[in-house]
């Protein structure tokens, strides 16, 4: 997707609390009617950049641009964003109708306007029939809709959301996945949500941007984050690997040999000889049938864990090594836990990494 | 209670709640019944008890008399003067305690709880100790050279006031510190996304929500100082005339039981209003 004019700029943001960076010279940047994640696992920052773009947090350095205003150091009134809040953040002595009307009535309009926008964006979250409710008698599910509502009924610049769906149950939470990427395509909005669940970073943006330790370590497309991970940490954190350490033994061309505990593999990436590195494959490209070309490595099967179409083979190579392998489940003699079992992948779907510093 | 009740699908339900509640409050209400209710039928009996029969003549002095009108305004105006001042002090207080972290909050629960635990009397005589003319402040002022001469502090409505609003200031607070302490600083937060300035944002969002706990505040400071005793007979004396003093005069000096009980009924009926109206506010709050 090609990213129109920049809507939302994150500029070089570093925040601190204390002497803990909680974030740390952050850029990014958003296009008008962008879907984007924030994804990272829990005290990364995630929270606090979202606070930051709402102006409930103010940058130690850094800027932060609304459609082509500078709201640095704009208070979060004079924003134009909405938040929907993890923990949902209604106001409990007021109705449906007065949590939704609250920034309309904030912003001045008249009854009838206010009337109008009330009732579209009730009925936009399908609860146009629960005005007069109070907060407390409302399910969890349908006070995140209340809160969607309240959020979008002002029509804000950008939305964000800081985990709103973590507090649903599962099969509510992939219903509202759904439903909510159809509902922001639906009037346009550009929105930020905030989560450390993979899955709900993949569904859900058009880009996801992977955050870790108060920085962003890669924004791109789900599909890119998945297939070409950028950094060891991304790797990792969205979906599953293998990862065996080495040394670089020769290079060529983008390419790299590296020597590890379970011999010589091929991978993509480009190292000085001599370099630390980790080596990198995603199950999916793992296969148990004999090849020509490519990495080969042979161990016995240790676990398997039925998935349906396909199943998670664990493999141990010896030296300490666990190779995963997702094996369809369509071959006619599936592999049984200790079988020896002689795995390869292409070169082409192998990854080298700078090996991270101790303690990093 | 009232949420329970409107979700309730059944009448059975509500009657079982009610039926374990009054099973509840059986032992609180037997003791209210013979330790509270029976004086009062008591007093209320004396109060109309003339020398030859039924009378309303000790309710006649009390409501036809200029003086004995002031004397009801005087316990009116301290009540309602202290109940002011405390509100005023203990609102931004509750939020200050409520904010406060670790050892700083304790020592600040430490400061409101301690004075709690001194009686009325110590404290009432701390205050004339302070303000008399040879009184710690008095001698402050003039060491320093602020005045010439003592001023009289002691004596006055303003000491009065302070000493009272003093004394009764730990109950406005510590009802505003429970509710604000329960407060979700995200509400606020929210209100300024949607664009509410912060004076908006405290009208319509942290003041509704803060206001059960101004209610009940605002009862216990009314009714404790409505009918004080102590603090304005060592803080003002004979200058201030309130319905306490009036009653403890009447059944220790003037021998007339039925004024004094008169004049406790009419305390009573005051203090009854006010705690009254203040549930059924308060009622109103949680039900809307
Ligand atoms: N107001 C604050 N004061 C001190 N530390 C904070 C504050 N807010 C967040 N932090 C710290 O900053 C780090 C990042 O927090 P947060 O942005 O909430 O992370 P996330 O949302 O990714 O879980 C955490 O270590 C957290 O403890
Ligand atoms: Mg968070």
């Amino acid at each position: 997707m090609a990213p129109g004019a920049p809507h939302l700029v994150v500029r070089q943001v570093s925040k601190r609390f204390g002497a803990a960076h909680v974030l740390d010279r952050v850029d990014l940047t958003i296009a008008r009617g962008e879907l984007v994640t924030l994804l990272g696992p829990s005290g990364c920052g995630k929270t606090t950049l979202l606070r930051l773009i709402a102006g409930l947090e103010s940058p130690d350095a850094g800027s932060v641009e609304l459609a082509g205003r500078d709201i640095t150091r704009v208070p979060p009134h004079r924003r134009n964003v909405g938040v929907v809040f993890q923990s949902y953040a209604l106001f409990p002595h007021l109705t449906v109708y007065g949590n939704v009307a609250f920034g309309l009535k904030s912003r001045g309009r008249s009854r009838g306007e206010i009337d109008a926008a009330v009732g579209r964006a009730l009925s936009l979250v399908h609860l146009e029939h629960l005005g007069a409710r109070r907060i407390a008698a409302l399910s969890g599910g349908q006070q995140q809709r209340v809160a969607l509502a309240r959020a979008i009924a002002v029509e804000p610049d950008v939305l964000l959301f800081d985990e709103a769906l973590s507090a649903l149950d599962r099969k509510l939470r992939e219903e509202m996945q759904v439903e909510l990427r159809r509902l922001l395509r639906e009037v346009g909005a550009t929105a930020i949500f905030v989560t450390h669940d993979q899955d709900e970073a993949l569904t859900m943006s058009d880009r996801v941007a992977v955050m870790f330790a108060g920085r962003i370590e890669q924004v791109d497309e789900p599909r890119i984050v998945y297939a070409r991970p950028a950094t060891l940490f991304t790797l990792g954190f969205v979906g599953l690997s293998t990862r065996v350490s080495g040394i670089v033994a020769g290079s060529n061309n983008g390419r790299v040999e590296v020597d590890t505990a379970v011999g010589r593999l091929s991978a993509i990436g480009n190292f000085l000889i001599g370099s630390p590195v980790v080596v990198a494959v995603r199950p999916e490209h793992v296969r148990a049938a004999p090849e020509t070309a490519g990495n080969c490595v042979a161990g016995r099967v240790r676990s398997i864990v039925f998935h349906g179409s396909n199943s998670l083979v664990e493999v141990d190579a010896g030296a300490a090594t666990t190779l995963l392998a997702q094996i369809p489940n369509d071959v006619s003699a599936p592999p049984r836990v200790g079988d020896e079992i002689r795995l390869c992948w292409p070169v082409a779907e192998t990854f080298a990494f700078p090996m991270p510093e101790a303690g990093a | 209670m009232t949420h329970a009740a409107a979700q309730a699908p059944a009448g059975k339900i509500v009657d079982r709640d009610r039926s374990a509640a009054l099973a509840f409050l059986a032992p609180s209400l037997l003791f209210l019944l013979v330790a509270f209710v029976t004086p009062l039928i008591l007093l209320l009996g004396v109060s109309l008890a003339g020398p030859s029969g039924l009378s309303l003549d000790a309710y006649g002095k009390l409501l036809g008399t200029g003086y004995y009108l002031t004397v009801i305004w005087n316990s009116l105006r301290l009540a309602l003067l202290t109940t002011i001042f405390a509100l005023a002090i203990a609102y931004p207080a509750a939020f200050a305690l409520a904010r406060a972290r670790g050892m700083v909050r304790t020592a600040l629960l430490t400061c409101l709880f301690l004075p709690l635990a001194a009686s009325v009397i110590v404290k009432a005589f701390a205050w004339t100790i302070l303000l008399r003319s040879d009184g710690i402040v008095n001698r402050i002022l003039v060491g320093l050279g602020l005045i010439e001469a003592p001023i009289r502090m002691i004596f006055t409505e303003t000491a009065l006031i302070v000493g009272s609003v003093n004394i009764f200031l730990p109950f406005m607070i510590l009802p505003i510190y429970a509710v604000v302490t329960q407060l979700d600083r995200r509400l606020s937060e929210a209100a300024a996304t949607l664009g509410a300035p912060p004076i908006a944002a405290f009208l319509k969002v942290t003041l509704p929500l803060t206001l059960p706990g101004i209610i009940a505040g605002v009862a216990l400071v009314f009714s404790l100082s409505v009918s004080a005793y102590v603090v304005p007979t060592l803080l003002i004396g004979e200058r201030y005339p309130t319905l306490a003093s009036t009653i403890a005069k009447a059944y220790l000096l003037a021998r007339d039981p039925q004024f004094g009980a008169a004049a406790g009924v009419a305390l009573l009926v005051i203090a009854l209003i006010v705690v009254t109206l203040s549930a059924r506010l308060a009622g109103r709050e949680n039900s809307r």
